[in-house]
């Protein structure tokens, strides 16, 4: 096993660099590049231009320069934002907590609603319940998150339940710190039910498939048929077996832990890193751009690999030392 | 099943139309003595000679202060560091004497030598910076002479008027950033990530949070030097807090929710304010028209015209006064204000705003809207349609047809496009509208001149001669035919020798005529063809004393208070 996860990591290096590779020229060519913004300004000359051009490395050839940020990257050292002049790691700190309160927060919200409901569903198929909430997973998967937040935010600003926008209230630091919590819980609500309402309609309708898949094995008949309670049918037998693609899709899902959601962060006013990429890709922030395909990469290698392991704990069948025997 | 879902319904959509209709509830902005209002972006740097965006330069505009700044109602420059100023003779050697007890965030005081520092940083070569070439006189650097603590002489190569509108650049201090300059390390010095503390400056608040992506907080700098006319302590409120809401819709709902004590509204949103502005307790300011200017401009360029000595006719028509003219008689700018700015708006004549009192020029006729006028000029050009397509043709058998451009995304320009292709087809010009992506209309206009028409808008203040890179021939930004070794037409060197003799001319009167010219002579052969300028509004909390909001900026803001 241990071999098996070393091996694992040792062929995410060439994989890594051949996505910031790619990504490296994807930008660059790109028409423009940052400083383009810049040039239509009248009180920018021509000469800071060029001098900012300089300080930055621009005008060396495309291998030189992913060249030298590779050799920087080996030192943890992400390199410089163009347009922020601070380090690509401090920024993407200085949101990172955020990002990821709000993506945890949204995942227990879509998962711990939709596994239930899908079990649910999928044991009274066909009855008035699933065919409702069948309808309302399928507006939840349609309906664009954006529409869905200022719906909210709307509602929020038409009965005062909630506030509008933003992560925390104005006078945050001179609260308790319960308040600092409840004011903090409040903030979340309406972000965390529009960030996991796609995520948890289709989960629920995987869940729902997986089950009525499996409730017709021959070996959930033949439990049935021995007399085995109903409930541990449901839960040794069915469940047990409908985890698998769920563990593959965890996995998946901590690659887009610190992704964040610009459009959403943007119209609900949060605090995360969706926005600042997004800023980062318009402007052609090469370095910035650059920083967070690694991260992204990174989180998304590691959680596939994650994955890979648990699958082989919760599923025996499952078994990766063949691997090594093939070596 | 289906009734239930109707019922749902019919709910959402209850409780959404009763926005806004929450009676009252609890005015937090009311209590306390605090400012709050909304800002579209992010800093991205807080220290003030680096910053190239209005929201960095916002983020720290009441932490720092210039030796002067503007005066929104006068229009004139106002003393703020300097106490006072006066000019030698020549106009070439300016003494400014400072302000004595301003004393720096940090206790230190504030002396001429942080003066002569912050322009060392401005000139230095390894900081790239937007004053830099606004303070070049004659291609050289401006000197300065630290004659006593108080007293600080500027020399320069030749007589420069714009000097005191540019020259209220941000002062640092060189006790906390002198070092960095040596070292080399200035350009990485109060970033985004400095601790708000270590940001020190002269003026009436110190940044005392940023939280990205959220808010900017501010104190009162107790030490303020600035005093009311009773001797009262300024400035009147003790905090700023200054919210980063990205999205304008999002601010106009935080509007509507009494978190911010002021908002700028888009068009569409001003007849709705009026009618709420009782309840929502607000006034609703007209602050006056667009201070930039918003144009449609025709490649002149031989670059992109002529190949192999071949010149394409599009170079001729759009170098043709009696195309430009019939262009610019073709302008629905009624339909253009009721469109895109729901009739708020005034058809713009000159390249200067009206708003500019000081160097707009009043006396030119505008073009009248006439399609009429713009057929007799195009049949005097001897554009005709030949073929009875519809479509005039040059006297070549040219069809007149071209390609009109703006940035994508950008609303405004997108249905003012619209407007003008739907006129120019009634007169038989064939337009193909192209809006183009941002960095692609940049290289069209800076590196391959690859265009035709284009409507593209700039943003102006109140010194005519920061437009010099627009207006001068040599300019990089002269889009029209831009880096011109040497003026194309005898206009363009007419322009050449006002700007310049503009520049240099210290009497006030005398120097406004320059400009007038300049603005006569772009009317007269329209490289700009100017559409419309937008009516700005404010709408503030009505219990806000002393806020004077102008399209400049806001008159005199250490006075603000709140009524209690």
């Amino acid at each position: 096993m241990a071999r098996f996860v070393l091996l694992r990591m040792a062929q995410m290096v060439p994989l890594l660099i051949g996505i910031t590779f790619l990504s490296f020229v994807v930008v660059d060519l790109a028409p423009g590049d940052f400083f383009d913004t810049l040039s239509m300004n009248p009180s920018i000359s021509p000469d800071m231009i060029r001098e900012m051009k300089q300080e930055f490395g621009y005008g060396q050839p495309l291998p030189v320069r992913y060249g030298r940020w590779l050799w920087r990257v080996a030192h943890l050292d992400l390199g410089m934002s163009i347009a922020y002049r601070v380090g690509v790691l401090d920024l993407i700190e200085s949101r990172a907590a955020n990002t990821v309160v709000l993506a945890v927060a949204s995942m227990t919200f879509s998962w711990a609603l939709a596994i239930p409901i899908g079990i649910v569903v999928a044991l009274r198929r066909g009855t008035l319940l699933d065919r409702s909430l069948s309808f309302v997973a399928f507006f939840g998967m349609s309906v664009p998150s954006f529409f869905l937040a200022f719906l909210l935010m709307y509602l929020a600003l038409a009965t005062g339940w909630f506030p509008v926008g933003g992560t925390t209230s104005l006078d945050y630091p001179i609260l308790s710190p319960m308040e600092k919590i409840g004011d903090r819980l409040a903030h979340l609500v309406l972000p965390v039910i529009v960030l996991g309402t796609g995520g948890m309609a289709s989960l629920m309708r995987l869940m729902r498939s997986q089950l009525l898949e499996i409730q017709s094995a021959d070996y959930v008949r033949t439990a049935r048929a021995k007399g085995v309670p109903e409930w541990i049918v449901v839960s040794k037998h069915i469940l047990r077996n409908a985890l698998n693609p769920f563990v593959t899709l965890a996995g998946y899902e901590l690659g887009t832990l610190l992704g964040g959601a610009a459009l959403v962060e943007a119209v609900m006013n949060l605090q995360g890193l969706g926005t600042l990429m997004l800023d980062a890709v318009r402007s052609l922030d090469l370095y910035l751009v650059m920083g967070s395909v690694l991260m992204s990469s990174v989180l998304l290698l590691l959680g596939n690999l994650l994955a890979d392991v648990a699958l082989t704990l919760v599923d025996p069948r499952i078994d990766f030392s063949h691997l090594e025997a093939v070596r | 099943m289906t009734r239930g879902l109707v019922l749902a319904a019919c709910a959402v959509v209850a409780l959404v139309g009763t926005a806004g209709c929450r009676k009252g509830g609890e005015d937090r902005l009311r209590r306390g003595d605090r400012l709050v209002t909304a800002t579209i972006s992010d800093p991205k740097t807080f220290n003030p000679l680096l910053s190239v965006d209005s929201a960095s330069t916002e983020a720290v505009g009441d932490v720092f202060e210039g030796l002067v700044r503007l005066n929104p109602k006068t229009k004139l420059p106002e003393p703020v560091l300097a106490a006072s100023w006066e000019h030698d003779e020549a106009g070439t050697t300016w003494t400014f004497h400072l302000r004595e007890g301003v004393t720096w965030h940090d206790g230190a005081p504030f002396t001429a030598d942080d003066v002569a520092f912050s322009f060392e940083a401005v000139f230095d070569p390894q900081v790239p910076n937007s004053v830099k070439h606004v303070l070049m006189v004659a291609g050289q650097p401006m000197r300065t002479e630290v004659v006593d603590p108080h007293t600080i002489k500027v020399m320069m190569a030749e007589p420069f008027a714009p000097l005191l509108n540019s020259i209220g650049f941000d002062i640092l201090p060189k006790h906390l950033l002198g070092q960095a300059l040596k070292d080399g390390t200035f350009t990485q010095t109060w970033g985004i990530d400095t601790p708000p503390e270590k940001i020190v400056g002269t003026g009436p608040y110190r940044l005392v949070r940023y939280v990205p992506a959220q808010l900017l907080q501010y104190a009162r700098n107790p030490t303020y030097w600035m005093r009311d006319e009773a001797g009262g302590a300024l400035p009147r409120l003790a905090e700023r807090t200054s919210l980063i809401v990205p999205d304008q819709n999002t601010m106009y709902l935080k509007f509507l929710d009494r978190q911010l004590h002021t908002y700028s509204p888009r068009p569409e949103e001003i007849d709705d304010l009026r009618k709420r502005a009782e309840e929502l307790e607000i006034t609703l300011d007209k602050i006056g028209l667009d201070t930039g200017m918003l144009f449609v401009t025709f490649n002149r360029n031989p670059a992109h015209y002529v190949k192999d000595g071949k010149a394409d006719p599009r170079l001729a028509w759009f170098t043709d006064p009696k195309f430009a003219q019939a262009i610019a008689h073709s302008l629905d700018k009624r339909s253009m204000i009721q469109n895109t700015y729901f009739g708020y708006g005034e058809p713009a004549v000159s390249a200067i705003s009206p708003e500019n009192t000081a160097y707009y020029n009043p006396d030119l006729a505008p073009y009248a809207y006439d399609l009429d006028a713009a057929r007799r000029l195009l049949d005097e050009g001897d554009y005709r349609d030949r073929d009875g397509d519809g479509v005039r043709e040059d006297a070549q058998g040219h069809p007149l047809e071209f390609e009109l451009s703006t940035n994508a995304g950008n609303q405004v320009r997108e249905r003012l496009c619209s407007i003008m292709k739907e006129d120019w087809t009634k007169l038989g010009i064939k337009v193909n509208y192209r809006p183009l992506d941002f960095t692609t209309l940049v290289e069209k206009l800076s590196t391959n001149f690859d265009w035709d028409a284009m409507v593209m808008g700039f943003t102006g203040g109140v010194e005519p001669h920061a437009s010099a890179n627009l207006l001068r021939s040599s300019g990089n930004l002269h889009m029209w035919r831009p880096n011109q070794q040497t003026p194309a037409t005898p206009w363009e060197a007419e322009i050449d020798r006002e700007l310049a003799a503009g520049a240099r001319e210290l009497d006030p009167r005398k120097r406004v005529t320059h400009y007038w010219k300049i603005q006569e002579i772009l009317h007269r052969e329209l490289p700009m063809i100017q559409l419309v300028r937008q009516q700005r509004f404010i709408a503030a909390k009505s219990y806000l004393v002393d806020f004077v909001p102008t399209v400049w900026g806001i008159y005199e803001p250490e006075r603000i208070a709140i009524r209690p």
